[in-house]
């Protein structure tokens, strides 16, 4: 696209990256963690111990506070689809619109019906609901994240829809829009990859107790859990899943591959390259450092696949920004190893019984938790860079999507407004976190909000 | 079909505001019924745990409109475009009044919060109320159905007309009355004590002054602003009902404050904007988005649906996720059933 800076589609664009990445540094904690709320509080009923019900009622304040930035600024997301893809909403809105209203419908219904009860309700519900409701939210929000990733597949890897009288597009097949491939595979590498952001945030605060000298029980506790649940995890998100996924790539969108590695020239044994800057004008990768044969048996399973190279397609197909598509998915990557070994190193620090006294290790996980946060930004930005210049891949441009009658002006106006607005909103949730943080799970007195509703009304 | 997704989807959107509505009628009354830091946070409580839980029945409204009258979505959102985002960042900031309010016990930080609270709910009754008055006033389509509107022109209601106009802000003064009318019966049910006491007599005093509004406002839309509209209106029995939901609704107000029945107030107030808003819905049937440049430019719901197997599909999965949320309610209505009173320990909670 004309990155020309008066384009109208740029800045919507602009403004649609800007609050979705802001939007999904909530979500991708409140799904990882939600789970570490469910085995907690399934503990707490079995063994009876009340430091597994201490840890719940710490972390469901830090997923309340979550929870509440992710639906302020998750509502305006949906909304920009009228907004600012006025076109790409009347062309697909017959099949995208079903999913993001089912994920309204099943998802948001269920997860805000009983977030209350779980941050607020323990007294109130008793343990076995209160563990229900724990469970529901769970499931909430990763129905939540299945039906914007089916959304989000259909314009990576169009199934199931049909064209319609008048050109727009009509569901053709239900049921494999929803169990589209592509779907599948990017659900579980997705949802993986939240579940090593909220195993870095719970490690990172046992780390910090832990250094402090504070809460040691509670501290053992998230150190334990974290690092086994962010090991798991992060091999997790590599093989199978991050594997098939690039492979899904490879057979469904060769270009972005190519760009992805920033691969000019096609070739057998093509290589993965470690270090390279991509240099799109002269169509070269400069002071390239590669891993011989490596990108050919990752995509296709031989040393000696044919590996397409950009050059093998016209330009106006090429995605529409390759350094930063290259340097995403070269950055995730990275992030992604060093996630391994070092909690590979956790867990064998763990399984010697050191983890609790090793310094220098406990630094490393307190300061690592932004690192997650990052490579889910990056893991975006691969997906959504890579599937330029198209909105539905090879069926839809961007370029026609965006509102034709919403002017440049008034596209910055709201996006200087997010920006401003978000930048408060983030200082206000850093600082509130760090509150709770500080304050730690001792100080929590179990909530009696049962007396308040018990009194019969009058 | 296409009218049963019509019917859906405003059904969608009156529980919306009919549940969002008491919040944003608390908001508007908190300085007003709620003095003390005590108090303020005991109206906080009263919405506190359901605010999101209202809230996505927007995004389940938003979505369902995206999946079945997409081209809608697409006129009416890019056409809106300022005012929707007034109405996004009025969400965000009620939505954080609330949360983040109760997190620090401090006379600054509270104050801060309850003024954020008070201004967003404010300026989202008026623009909801907006809103409502551009749909029945109608926008400036062109004949390709789109449009793009300044926030005022010459404040006319006929040709290129602005967001805001002397039928609009009525309408938005009609709707902030009477929002906040509603928000005051729902804190007469849930609250105890001096917050009680101040919302049951503003509860009468803001119905009372909701009726010579509500008079001016029928004959301003039936008789000025949209005279076509009757004639449709008097055919359509949904119209009918909706004006024997509001008649039915207002003997259960009226005896409801009188004898102190305050869940009867409660239920006849949510009735009353059931019936008002499906009346005016009915009515505008089957136009849903009306052009003051020229009458045949307006969008109808045929025009802007989805294609049948596209709404046959969605009529598959809605009445299922409909049957969840029914059974949420009946579980969010028993656990919340009872009042809020004036406790130190809500504190930390809200």
């Amino acid at each position: 696209m004309d990155p020309d800076l008066s384009n109208p589609a740029f800045w919507s664009r602009l403004q649609f990256g800007f609050t979705l990445t802001y939007h999904y540094l909530f979500p991708q904690l409140t799904m990882g963690l939600a789970w570490f709320l469910v085995y907690w509080k399934w503990r707490a009923l079995r063994t009876g111990d009340e430091e597994y019900n201490k840890a719940v009622r710490f972390w469901a304040k830090i997923f309340g506070l979550n929870f509440a930035v992710g639906v302020v600024t998750g509502i305006p997301m949906e909304f920009q689809f009228g907004t600012n893809w006025a076109g790409f909403s009347r062309f697909a809105g017959g099949v995208i619109g079903q999913t993001l209203a089912m994920e309204g419908m099943f998802a948001f219904f269920l997860e805000s019906a009983f977030v209350g009860a779980l941050i607020w309700g323990e007294s109130r519900l008793g343990p076995r609901y209160h563990f229900l409701a724990a469970l529901a939210v769970a499931l909430g929000s990763w129905i939540s994240g299945f039906f914007i990733l089916v959304t989000n597949a259909f314009m990576q890897h169009p199934v199931g829809y049909r064209v319609e009288t008048g050109g727009l597009l009509g569901i053709a097949n239900f049921i494999a829009y929803l169990l589209n491939p592509w779907a599948l595979v990017q659900f579980a590498h997705n949802q993986m990859a939240a579940l090593v952001t909220g195993a870095f945030v719970v490690t990172a605060v046992g780390a910090f107790y832990r250094l402090r000298g504070l809460h040691l029980t509670q501290a053992r506790l998230y150190l334990r859990a974290g690092t086994l649940v962010a090991l798991i995890a992060s091999v997790l998100v590599a093989f199978p899943t991050g594997d098939q996924q690039a492979k899904m790539v490879g057979n469904h969108q060769p270009v972005t591959l190519a760009a992805m590695e920033g691969r000019f020239a096609g070739g057998t044994m093509a290589g993965v390259a470690v270090i390279g800057q991509p240099n799109v004008v002269a169509r070269r990768l400069d002071n390239p450092i590669e891993l011989p044969g490596a990108l050919s048996f990752l995509a296709y399973g031989y040393f000696g696949s044919y590996v397409h190279g950009l050059d093998d397609y016209p330009s106006n197909i090429w995605p529409d920004n390759i350094e930063l598509l290259y340097y995403s998915f070269h950055l995730m990557i990275t992030l992604g190893a060093i996630f391994m070994v070092l909690m590979a190193y956790a867990g064998f620090q763990n399984w010697r019984g050191r983890l609790e006294s090793s310094t220098w290790l406990l630094w490393v996980l307190m300061l690592a938790f932004p690192f997650p946060y990052i490579a889910n930004t990056l893991g975006w930005m691969t997906a959504e860079l890579g599937r330029q210049p198209w909105l539905v891949y090879g069926v839809f441009q961007t370029r026609d999507g965006y509102s034709k009658v919403v002017s440049s002006g008034n596209t910055i106006f709201t996006l200087i407004g997010f920006i401003g607005l978000y930048f408060v909103l983030g200082l206000l949730f850093v600082f509130l976190e760090g509150r709770e943080i500080g304050r730690g799970p001792d100080e929590r007195v179990v909530p009696s909000r049962r007396e308040e509703h018990e009194r019969p009304a009058a | 079909m296409i009218a049963t997704w019509y019917a859906i989807v405003s059904f969608m959107l009156i529980v919306y505001v009919v549940l969002d509505g008491r919040n944003f009628g608390a908001g508007m009354l908190h300085w007003l019924v709620a003095r003390t830091p005590e108090e303020r946070r005991q109206v906080i409580a009263a919405i506190g745990p359901l605010w999101s839980w209202h809230e996505v029945w927007l995004v389940g409204f938003g979505g369902t409109l995206v999946a079945v009258f997409p081209r809608l979505m697409a006129s009416a959102f890019a056409g809106y475009y300022l005012a929707l985002f007034l109405i996004l960042w009025s969400l965000i900031l009620r939505g954080v009044s609330i949360e983040v309010g109760g997190h620090i016990n401090d006379h600054l930080w509270q104050g801060f919060w309850d003024f954020v609270f008070v201004f967003s709910n404010f300026l989202l009754a008026i623009l909801f109320g907006v809103a409502a008055g551009n749909l029945a006033r109608g926008v400036p389509l062109d004949a390709d159905g789109n449009f793009s509107m300044a926030f005022f022109t010459d404040f006319g209601v006929r040709g290129y007309v602005g967001l805001l106009d002397w039928y609009t802000v009525s309408i938005a003064i009609f709707a902030g009355v009477i929002l906040a009318a509603h928000g005051a019966t729902y804190l007469t049910l849930k609250t105890e004590g001096p917050v009680h006491d101040r919302s049951a007599t503003w509860a009468k005093y803001l119905w009372a002054a909701s009726v010579p509004l509500f008079v001016a406002i029928s004959v301003a839309s039936w008789v000025v602003v949209r005279r076509d509209l009757i004639v449709h209106a008097v055919h359509n029995p949904f119209c009918w009902l909706g004006v024997l939901i509001v008649a039915v609704s207002i003997i259960a107000l009226v005896s409801g404050i009188s004898a102190h029945g305050e869940t009867r107030a409660f239920v006849g107030s949510n009735a009353l904007l059931v019936g008002l808003l499906l009346a005016g819905a009915a009515a505008i049937y089957p136009v849903m988005l009306y052009s003051t440049l020229a009458p045949e430019n307006s969008l109808t719901a045929s025009a802007v649906a989805a294609s049948r197997d596209t709404l046959v599909v969605a009529s598959i999965w809605w009445p299922v996720g409909f049957a969840l949320a029914v059974v949420y309610f009946i579980f969010i209505s028993r656990r919340y059933v009872g009042k809020v009173s004036v406790r130190r320990d809500t504190q930390g909670f809200y």
